[in-house]
């Protein structure tokens, strides 16, 4: 290696092995990538945890009052895992303790039950909270049971068919909604993956340039004969490097620990294959270059360390927001889409995640949009880097 | 050798250089002195290619700066009035990364990071991180850095700036010792002890543009005096760079 080439790699060489030595750098590298997936994977692991618990077996306390009119509802109730626990005596106090959330759901039996198979039971509930949907669902389920129970058994006892009173039987299979739970957050993913990629070289593009004309070190560093283009490129590499470091961290975290969060649910969908992360890591190499350029530019332009951390701190957030919406509402990749700088990765790498095969059109579109852009804003920030204002202190 | 000839630099409102010209020929040590404000670091800068000059040029062994940067560069050594070290850098990766830039590898520039440690008294803390360094310690780690590719001309910006005696020493016999060599050396000083002790040549600037020159002893016998600093002060006063 001879000439820039040469000079392009001692620059580099020597900013990875001091920024090796550097604590905050490698925590960025090291550490942050890790928290996002055991977020991600603790969140994950809760919602299998809670999906994999039988609630049939689980005892519900159900306040009820007048219970000693039904004996037979009683029994049946109990039969089911349902334990009654007194109500309050008044029907405002009921109403107030339900609205309030102190009770889940009370249910009322009217002393005509007493003796008699007909009767109108009021079931107070308050579906306005959430968290009293699943007992109020349970109740009235089992109550729903044992009303096709004893229409089955008036419907036999006066020879009709079983079904005479009952002609539509419902019968729920649960396919979609476990597995949704997974996968939403595994589509969590890609806006988290792309925030640690704005983040992972910011304290490096920092360091090295803005932070170099604040410590004193830029100015001996221009008496040497480099090209200028050459010590940003040198400088904008190992940011790079940096940011490779974080992502590779941050995807192998999403894998393992996504893995590990659903290792004890035979009800989620398993995260996506080894082969998934390694393309999502290639489709990322575009917004590493892009995201380093950014931060080289931000870095060149601002007057100070202070004002430099400032920017880069709102920068992942730039294309982390979008990503956050496409979360909840996908956009459809196409020609149009992919083509806007960085937005694209994201439409692709959203893609990859649902599992859906990718048009190697669109990658070939976001890829050359992106690196484009990437080249436009380095071209910029060599520009400015040339200025004399750039590296003169006082 | 370093030349200026004419050098004009304004920065918006302020004009830092008027016109500035001189000559450090090899085998001299030349002293830029002036009052604050005078231009001598904005000079030097565009001797080193960090500044571009308005007007006039700037010349290392008859290489115009601002034709060719870098060439001048090669020739060039300088210790610039901030030091700014890396402070996870330890002394010897400062000197080796400089030489490096410079095109220096293998055995050869290690030899000569070895020779510049011993030359600069440097052995006890070269291979330590430049994090906590004395101001004499980071001198002699600017040095190194700027002497590594054996340039034939020096710029050194208020050398023993902050140093104590015995780094101030080591400092002065340094420059000595390049001088004998056949070294072009410029320097920019304020203590007048040090400029009548060093240098062959003297400077004087104010304002951007030269107010005198000559060997100290020529300037003594124009001032009408034997004291360099009153020297200074009646040069200065009769152009008017006092007031």
């Amino acid at each position: 290696m001879t000439g820039w080439g040469l000079r392009l790699w001692t620059v580099l060489k020597k900013e990875i092995r001091d920024h090796a030595r550097d604590r905050r750098s490698l925590a960025l590298a090291l550490i942050y990538p890790l928290l996002g997936p055991l977020l991600v994977a603790g969140g994950l692991n809760m919602a299998g945890k809670t999906l994999q618990t039988d609630e049939r077996n689980r005892v519900v306390d159900i306040p009820a009052v007048g219970m000693e009119y039904a004996p037979k509802l009683a029994m049946h109730l109990e039969a089911n895992n349902i334990r009654i626990v007194p109500a309050p005596a008044t029907p405002e106090a009921r109403n107030t303790a339900v609205r309030d959330g102190h009770l889940p759901v009370i249910l009322v039996v009217p002393p005509s039950a007493q003796g008699s198979e007909a009767f109108t039971l009021d079931v107070i509930a308050n579906l306005g909270r959430v968290e009293n949907l699943r007992a109020t669902a349970r109740l009235t389920g089992i109550i729903t049971n044992f009303n096709d129970a004893i229409a089955a058994a008036r419907a036999a006892e006066a020879g009709l068919p079983e079904d005479y009173a009952v002609p539509i039987k419902l019968h729920k299979i649960n396919v979609a909604r476990d597995a949704n739970i997974a996968v939403f957050f595994y589509n969590m993913m890609p806006p988290l993956v792309i925030f640690m990629i704005f983040l992972g070289g910011v304290h490096l593009a920092i360091d090295t340039t803005v932070g170099e004309r604040e410590r004193g070190s830029l100015e001996p560093l221009l008496l040497a004969p480099v090209e200028r283009w050459v010590l940003l490129l040198a400088k904008s590499g190992a940011a790079l490097a940096f940011t490779a470091v974080t992502t590779l961290m941050n995807l192998g975290a999403f894998k393992v620990f996504m893995s590990l969060a659903v290792a004890g649910s035979d009800q989620l969908t398993q995260p996506p294959d080894w082969s998934v992360f390694a393309t999502v890591l290639a489709i990322s190499i575009p917004l590493m270059v892009i995201a380093v350029a950014l931060q080289m530019s931000i870095s060149v332009v601002t007057r100070s360390m202070k004002e430099a951390q400032i920017y880069l701190g709102l920068l992942p957030l730039v294309p982390a927001l979008p990503g956050m919406v496409l979360v909840f509402k996908p956009i459809l990749p196409t020609d149009l889409t992919v083509a806007v700088p960085v937005f694209g990765q994201m439409l692709l790498i959203g893609q990859l995640v649902a599992e859906q095969a990718l048009d190697p059109r669109h990658l070939a579109i976001a890829t050359a949009s992106t690196l484009g852009a990437a080249a436009l804003v380095f071209w910029f920030a060599a520009r400015w880097f040339r200025r004399e204002k750039m590296f003169v202190l006082g | 050798m370093i030349e200026m000839d004419g050098l004009t630099k304004r920065f918006d409102d302020v004009h830092a250089l008027n016109g500035l010209s001189l000559s450090a020929p090899d085998g001299q040590v030349t002293g830029l002195i002036g009052p604050n404000g005078a231009g001598k670091t904005t000079a030097f800068r565009i001797v080193y290619g960090l500044l571009a000059a308005d007007a006039g040029t700037a010349r290392v062994d008859g290489v115009d700066v601002a034709q060719d940067r870098m060439a001048a560069q090669r020739q060039l050594g300088v210790l610039p009035d901030v030091r700014g070290l890396y402070p996870r850098l330890t002394a010897r990766e400062h000197i080796r990364y400089f030489g490096q830039l410079h095109g220096a590898s293998g055995a050869e520039l290690e030899a000569d990071i070895e020779d510049l440690i011993a030359r600069l008294g440097m052995t006890d803390f070269a291979d330590r991180r430049a994090k906590g360094f004395s101001r004499g310690q980071e001198l002699k780690v600017a040095l190194g850095r700027a002497l590594v590719h054996r340039p034939k001309n020096l710029i050194l910006d208020e050398p023993t700036n902050g140093l104590d005696v015995m780094s101030s020493r080591a400092v002065r016999l340094l420059i000595a010792e390049m001088k004998a060599q056949g070294h072009c050396i410029l320097i920019s000083s304020h203590i007048m002890s040090e400029v009548s002790a060093l240098c062959d040549r003297l400077v004087i600037a104010a304002d951007g543009r030269l107010v005198a020159e000559g060997t100290p002893d020529e300037l003594r016998q124009a001032a009408g005096t034997d004291d360099l600093e009153e020297v200074f002060v009646r040069l200065l006063g009769k152009a008017g760079a006092l007031l």
